[in-house]
């Protein structure tokens, strides 16, 4: 199943971010980021399903938590950046 | 065993603090470092605690409240921040020596020092305005004096820090839980206050409140970033390196829901009724000199007494050995005690908590009557 890593600057704006996308009714879920992309390091990221995503960006617009990255997977480890 | 001595920590906490420490111990791993379910858990139990933190004092993120060990800590990083080697500094007269002595240790510092007579809220902003007037870097005041109970104008003062530009640094060691503190509305630089006292969490709690970012005090592992050997440059992680103190932060957070669930405003009512009640009862008796507020609201849950003729310390010993628990000498602040006339003797404080009843006051005057001979 194809799915989206919202990668987040810090846990606690992995946590903002969940909570901003569970309130609009998003199922979000913190997990740490797979090292192939999480660039400096240890970093936490947010799970959406691969249809969330488009309405995700919305709520996280209004809430001005932009992300800082977004891979796309299907979770057999390969990661591929999704252009913002 | 009464206890009356809030201001240096809460003793009485609510049953759910030391529940959720206890959990904690048992079941909460170390946040951000690693995804397993303790460590997740742990994470949980920290934002919740940011949240309902930055929710009761009106701060915009969570990510701005920053977890710290004590006010203290807070304090030192908010200044280090803040002052550096020459700057300018304006303080009130009743400042701890949790302020003084980070500034006095940072060299050439300008110290100036706003004084004004005990519970003279007027005099202290003009105090403040003439003393920002002469220019300044920096500006450093306590909320609620922990001697006295002063309740320093700081609406007023932050209001004379935003028109001149100058990051104020606000101390509320005393007033965090107890007095209505609305962080976005000073337009402070920084808030250190106490897990321990007010809030009712457990010892070894702080939270410093940021409108930015600020200089790390210690540097370490914070669970992101790591292949960088600088500090992350954001929130909160910036401030927290090492492992976060979970269990006390689990606590905390029972504290502040308490807190939130009791309104500041009735806390405050109640400690205050309180430390009047107890105020007016001791000017009644012969050989003390009680500094009690005529004006009720320049005067939070702390009272401050002088036996006449007599060492406090003393007075402090013959109190506890009949199961009163207050704090008597210089409290750590002798700038305070300096500004009200009271360096060379010292005080005998009381201080309560959400937790005390009128019962113990009854009892403490009771106690005092006998040990003054009236």
């Amino acid at each position: 199943m194809l799915y989206y890593l919202i990668v987040c600057r810090s846990l606690t704006h992995a946590q903002r971010t969940a909570a901003a996308l569970e309130r609009g009714g998003i199922t979000a879920r913190i997990l740490r980021s797979p090292k192939s992309i999480a660039g400096e390091g240890c970093s936490h990221s947010v799970k959406v399903s691969q249809r969330s995503l488009p309405e995700a960006l919305r709520i996280l617009q209004r809430a001005e938590l932009s992300p800082k990255r977004i891979f796309i997977t299907a979770g057999d480890g390969s990661y591929q950046e999704v252009e913002l | 065993m009464i206890y009356l001595d809030s201001a240096a920590t809460t003793l009485q906490k609510p049953p759910a603090v030391a529940r959720a420490a206890a959990r904690a111990i048992n079941h909460l791993a170390s946040p951000g470092r690693g995804g397993h379910r303790p460590a997740m858990a742990a994470s949980e139990t920290a934002f919740a605690c940011r949240e309902e933190a930055a929710a009761l004092f009106h701060v915009p993120s969570p990510e701005q409240v920053v977890f710290t060990f004590n006010t203290t800590h807070g304090l030192n990083i908010a200044i280090k921040t803040l002052v550096k080697p020459g700057s300018r500094v304006v303080i009130s007269g009743y400042e701890h020596n949790a302020v003084t002595r980070p500034l006095h240790a940072i060299p050439k510092v300008e110290l100036r020092v706003a004084e004004a007579p005990l519970f003279d809220q007027h005099a202290m902003t003009e105090a403040f305005r003439q003393a920002l007037d002469q220019g300044a870097d920096a500006a450093v005041c306590t909320h609620v004096s922990n001697v006295f109970g002063f309740v320093l104008p700081l609406e007023e003062i932050a209001a004379l820090c935003r028109d001149r530009g100058v990051p104020l640094i606000v101390d509320a060691a005393q007033s965090a839980g107890c007095l209505p503190l609305d962080f976005q509305a000073l337009g402070a630089a920084f808030v250190a206050m106490p897990g321990h006292k007010g809030l009712l969490g457990p010892q070894g709690t702080g939270l410093l409140l940021c409108s930015g970012e600020a200089e790390p005090l210690l540097e370490g592992g914070t669970g992101s970033q790591s292949i960088l050997q600088t500090m992350p440059d954001f929130l909160p992680d910036q401030l927290e390196a090492g492992t976060h103190n979970i269990t006390g932060i689990a606590g905390l957070l029972e504290g502040l829901r308490f807190v939130r669930r009791q309104g500041i405003r009735n806390i405050a009512r109640q400690e205050r009724r309180l430390i009047r009640r107890m105020g007016a009862g001791l000017a009644c008796m012969a050989g003390l000199r009680v500094f009690l507020s005529e004006d009720p609201e320049a005067q939070a849950g702390v009272l401050s007494f002088l036996p006449e003729g007599r060492d406090c310390e003393e007075l402090g010993e013959l109190l506890g050995d009949r199961g009163f628990a207050l704090r008597a000498g210089l409290h750590c602040a002798p700038l305070a005690h300096k500004t009200a006339g009271t360096l060379e003797t010292g005080t005998v404080r009381a201080s309560v908590s959400p937790f005390n009843q009128d019962w113990e006051v009854r009892q403490f005057l009771r106690a005092m009557e006998q040990l003054t001979g009236r």
